[in-house]
């Protein structure tokens, strides 16, 4: 009977009372499986660049800088906390760590970048550098990155069937920075 | 002298309105398991909109139309006879005077719906102007009501009619109906249609921001008063003490709790359709009808 | 009673000649070669043996044989199998007959390869813009392969989507792109005639991403299905469940058993949320805040349980191609019972006390009615069929994960109005929790994850049907070379159930027109897949739906 239900509805309310929380001052506890930011232990690190192969948002990048640095940039912005980076990890030296508060004003507060110092190859030792072309830089090395760290790019290899053409095109394209540009 | 009651009146209703209104969103937020908005926000409400930029979109009208239903809703307040005590404005007007200045009210929303030309004002100042159609008879029979007993149309004599005359058959049922109508006079589900209208349409306040929209809100706000205070003071009058200020404390928490029963059917209610509301309110509008036939006859 | 072979035998034998070639890699799936000009009548006899229309999927094979390929798929709810009809046109002159005359469902499919591929359907009865934007110059064709994913070109002048005439003597209301009723940017305009609808048309894909031609080209296999997931903010395990069995299905990977029992979890879980979400949507839309407010704080425990499984309250991030990523424990199993208990007799609280309530009856009995003839004309999916007396249900009539182990029923009434779907609805969720227990007390022992020990095989066709709580939902993919695949098909159950909008519109109050197309309970961005604006070379930014219902919900 339509009396009955409101009547049901609004006594509906009396077991679970008032449910909003004060936050910020009462935060619900993070259950322990939960996804936040990620933590690099850099001493566990052996920069091996597996979480940033399997990065689906391109957020890890590499770049060897000379002969035995190689540094390793993530770029929080893009970050999706889904945690392959910690699941890929070969020593286990990525966390997801609890935190979830993460909002702030300056980007740049979001990177956490490791330099690592890296080991030689033993037999000549030396790093393939990439100023000089040369055959070896066409093949896709496993030890070897050049990511484009400022401009925060990374491409992964396409079929390049793209047009030279509209390529070019995409190359000249400029987003507008002030609306109506 | 007098004009102490009239300015009573005028600052006892300004105070209050917003409190009421206040109480209602909180009453519906407890019972949708919320916290609410704390009790007086709508004069923070009222204060922040003061302040904001007043876009003019229409010509005149618009500017004119938040004042003149302003002063519809006060003028009517200056003659309500609260605290049973009727001042000396009393006997300038009748009932019939109410009935237009509320009216008024209503058609200077629908002129500030028209006059900012946008198509969701029009929808909403058409569903306005149909409740308005509608729900006008329920109360001017309340009136009449009183009216026939004492065969005078003065707005203290109909008013303290039940006070003078008690309790019949006619008054009950209408006492009955009015409460069933409160919903759409005071504009909360299940017959916000017109106007906190922000799911389906805009409303016919869409164009409006500022000050201009400070003034219609804080209407509906004295307007929803005025139609909870008529209730107390035409159907709850047996606790009559003859002091002025205990008089006037004693309707307020009567408002008060007549408020409570607006919020919780407020709160449990779906919005109805304007072809539903109109069904709905020509059933009220024919028992009104007989609620006045049997008053003629004396039952 | 069809089957495969039956299909093929009455469709070689008709249109012999125009048959080329057939090949059936599992027992439930059935690809069939045909020549583009006697598409139409094919696909004709396809749905008088008792197809349904799925989907259209067009593929650029130019780089391989000159040919732009065109497939349309059917199912035949009844005996589990899926046909596909695969069509090529020459790609410097790609026109085919249009099959929507015949089947309305189709109409859309075509109309996104004329926008995406620059296909031409001859006969199709509205060849208007349906994908890309007004502005976007007719001669560059996204989902050609030559075109680079992150072109932006420069925007044509002094264009508008021209809308459909108004019948006579109405008035036109604009609703959207923002609009207080909808979640996400879409363009109805409804054409009524004082408070009464008399048509309706519909400018949407305001949120396409362009999700498609991203994972065809930058994106490998496992990262899909996370980008997958971010389709939609509703049901984003069922978009990377159904890719990861696409991919399964056409490279022929085993999945463990304990990983399909997890899978059907997720998603019996999901719907869960989902139903609760849309009870409280429709609340909301109709005016009735107490049932909004009530039925999300029920799902919020639900939220809850999944941030305890997961690690995140929608975005599980736990289906992979090969399998799932965490394993359910004993614990969790107990702590997810407790909470379908405790859902469950809170549902059943609110159930009590709006089953008796008239004024919810008034709003929803008789609204957006659609008989269950034009129903089946739409093709239409989902607790919005199942309303209308049709008996569909992917997880009953294509079996996939663990549900041909698990027993439960499927809730069918036949109001044909929102009543109907909110029936429906209510009484899946009992359905999914009983479902939810099946699976924690039958789950078998064994791996979570198949390890892949070589690649996938390039070129092989899949096809997988998952039911999403909106109705089903269909992937369709071809592998290609290096890891990732080479086309990549979402049909999400919104595609099928928009199209019918206009038709339940007529007639209608205006102010029902909320809770009309909240019945459908529509997911735009699953529907259009929002195209991506690149700020430099190389950067990519995908939007969640709740992003997107974030900017445009500026009046809520």
């Amino acid at each position: 009977m339509w009396l009955t239900s409101k009547i049901k509805q609004v006594l509906m309310v009396i077991k679970p009372g008032v449910v909003t929380l004060n936050y910020p001052f009462e935060k619900r506890p993070v259950p322990e499986n939960f996804r936040g930011a990620p933590y690099w232990d850099h001493e566990k690190c052996i920069g091996c660049g597996g979480c940033a192969n399997h990065c689906p948002a391109r957020t890890i990048l590499v770049r060897d800088i000379c002969q035995e640095i190689r540094v390793m940039v993530y770029d929080g912005s893009r970050c999706t906390y889904c945690g392959r980076c910690a699941d890929v990890c070969p020593e286990n030296a990525i966390t997801m760590t609890d935190r979830y508060e993460l909002a702030t004003d300056d980007r740049q507060d979001l990177n956490e970048s490791m330099e690592l110092f890296m080991l030689t190859c033993q037999r000549c030792g030396r790093c393939y550098d990439m100023e000089n072309v040369n055959m070896i830089d066409r093949m896709d090395l496993q030890g070897y990155r050049y990511d484009n760290i400022e401009a925060r790019a990374f491409i992964r290899k396409t079929t390049d069937r793209f047009d030279p053409e509209m390529l070019k095109k995409t190359a000249e394209y400029k987003r507008p920075s002030k609306i109506g540009e | 002298m007098d004009i102490v009651y009239i300015v009573v009146n005028i600052i006892i209703f300004l105070a209050f309105a917003p409190l009421f209104e206040g109480i209602v969103r909180k009453l519906t937020a407890k019972v949708q398991s919320r916290q609410g908005p704390p009790v007086i926000q709508p004069y923070y409400d009222l204060i922040k909109l003061l302040g904001k930029e007043n876009f003019i979109v229409g010509n005149w009208v618009f500017k004119l139309a938040p004042l003149m239903s302003f002063a519809a809703i006060l003028s009517v307040i200056c003659f309500v006879p609260l605290g049973y005590t009727a001042n000396f404005l009393t006997q300038y007007a009748d009932v019939i005077t109410i009935i237009y200045l509320l009216t008024m009210g209503g058609v200077s929303i629908l002129l500030g719906a028209l006059s900012s030309r946008n198509t969701f004002a029009m929808m909403g100042a058409s569903r306005e102007m149909v409740t308005m159609i509608m729900v006008e008879p329920v109360l001017a029979m309340t009136f009449f009501v009183g009216a026939v007993k004492v065969k005078s149309l003065g707005i203290d004599a109909t008013i303290f009619s039940v006070m003078n005359t008690g309790y019949s058959w006619a008054v009950l049922l209408m006492m009955v109906l009015y409460l069933m109508a409160l919903q759409a006079f005071v504009g909360k589900q299940p017959f916000d249609i017109a106007e906190a209208e922000q799911e389906i349409l805009e409303g016919p306040f869409i164009e409006y921001s500022g000050p201009n929209y400070a003034l219609f809100k804080y209407s509906m706000m004295l307007k929803q008063m005025f139609y909870a205070s008529l209730f107390v003071m035409v159907f709850v009058p047996f606790l009559y003490t003859g002091v002025y200020a205990l008089d006037i404390a004693i309707q307020l928490c009567e408002i008060a709790l007549v408020y409570v029963v607006i919020a919780l059917v407020g709160a449990t209610n779906p919005r109805l359709r304007i072809d539903q509301a109109v069904k709905y309110y020509a059933v009220l509008i024919v028992l009104a009808l007989s609620a006045v036939g049997l008053s003629v006859y004396g039952i | 009673m069809n089957s495969l072979e039956k299909v093929l035998k009455t469709l070689q034998d008709k249109f012999g000649a125009s048959i080329t070639g057939h090949a059936s890699p599992l027992p439930t799936r059935l690809f069939i070669n045909i020549k583009a000009e006697k598409v139409r009548e094919i696909s004709n006899e396809v749905v008088a043996l008792g197809g349904r229309y799925l989907v259209g999927i067009g593929h650029d094979n130019i780089a391989r044989d000159g040919n732009i390929g065109m497939i349309h798929t059917f199912g035949f709810d009844k005996d589990n199998f899926i046909v596909h009809l695969n069509a090529a046109v020459p790609g410097s002159n790609p026109v085919m007959p249009s099959i929507t005359p015949d089947i309305p469902g189709a109409g859309w499919s075509e109309r996104e390869y004329q926008d995406l591929l620059g296909m031409k359907f001859e006969g199709h009865p509205k060849p208007k813009r349906l994908v890309v934007a007004d502005d976007w110059p007719a001669d560059i064709f996204p989902m050609r392969k030559e075109v680079p994913y992150n072109m932006v070109p420069p925007a044509a002048e002094d264009v508008a989507y021209q809308l459909d005439e108004c019948p006579e003597g109405c008035s036109i209301i604009p609703v959207g792109p923002f609009h207080t009723a909808l979640h996400e940017p879409e363009h109805f305009a409804v054409y009524v005639d004082g408070e009464t609808i008399k048509g309706c048309d519909y400018r949407g894909f305001m949120t396409h991403r362009g999700i498609e031609k991203l994972c065809e080209s930058q994106v490998s296999y496992n990262e899909v299905p996370f980008i997958a997931e971010r389709i939609c903010g509703i049901c984003g395990s069922v978009h990377a469940t159904a890719y990861s069995q696409a991919v399964e299905m056409a490279g022929g990977i085993p999945v463990p058993k304990r990983a399909e029992y997890i899978r059907s979890l997720l998603l019996e879980i999901e719907r869960l949320h989902s139903h609760l979400l849309w009870l409280g949507v429709a609340g909301h839309l109709i005016g009735f805040d107490t049932v909004f407010m009530q039925s999300w704080r029920v799902r919020e425990q639900i939220m809850w349980l999944s941030e305890r499984i997961t690690g995140n309250r929608k975005t599980y991030g736990m289906v992979i191609v090969g399998g799932v990523r965490r394993d359910i424990t004993p614990e969790i199993g107990e702590d997810i019972l407790k909470v379908c208990a405790k859902v469950e007799e809170e549902v059943k609280i609110i159930h009590k006390s709006i089953t008796g309530d008239t004024a919810l009856h008034k709003r929803t009995k008789g609204v957006g009615y659609l008989s269950k003839e034009e129903a089946v004309k739409w093709s239409l999916v989902g607790p919005v069929a199942r309303a209308r007396g049709i008996d569909i249900d992917v997880r009953r009539d294509h079996p996939y994960a663990a549900y041909s182990e698990l027993q439960f029923n499927v809730p069918v009434v036949d109001t044909c109005d929102v009543w109907g779907t909110l029936v429906v609805r209510l009484l899946e969720i009992y359905e999914s929790i009983s479902l939810i227990r099946q699976i924690i007390a039958k789950m078998p022992k064994g791996e979570i994850l198949t390890e892949l020990s070589e690649e996938i095989p390039p070129l092989k066709h899949g096809i997988s049907v998952v039911e999403a709580p909106r109705g089903e939902s269909v992937h369709f993919v071809i592998t290609g070379e290096e890891n990732r695949p080479d086309r990549w098909r979402v049909r999400a159950p919104t595609y099928p159930n928009l199209q019918a909008i206009p038709a339940m519109l007529l007639n209608d109050q205006f102010a029902d027109f909320p809770i009309i197309v909240g019945s459908i309970d529509p997911c735009f961005s699953c529907t259009d897949r929002v195209e991506v604006v690149n700020i430099t070379s190389g950067r990519k930014r995908v939007m969640s739906k709740s992003e997107i219902e974030f900017i445009s919900r500026g009046n809520m």
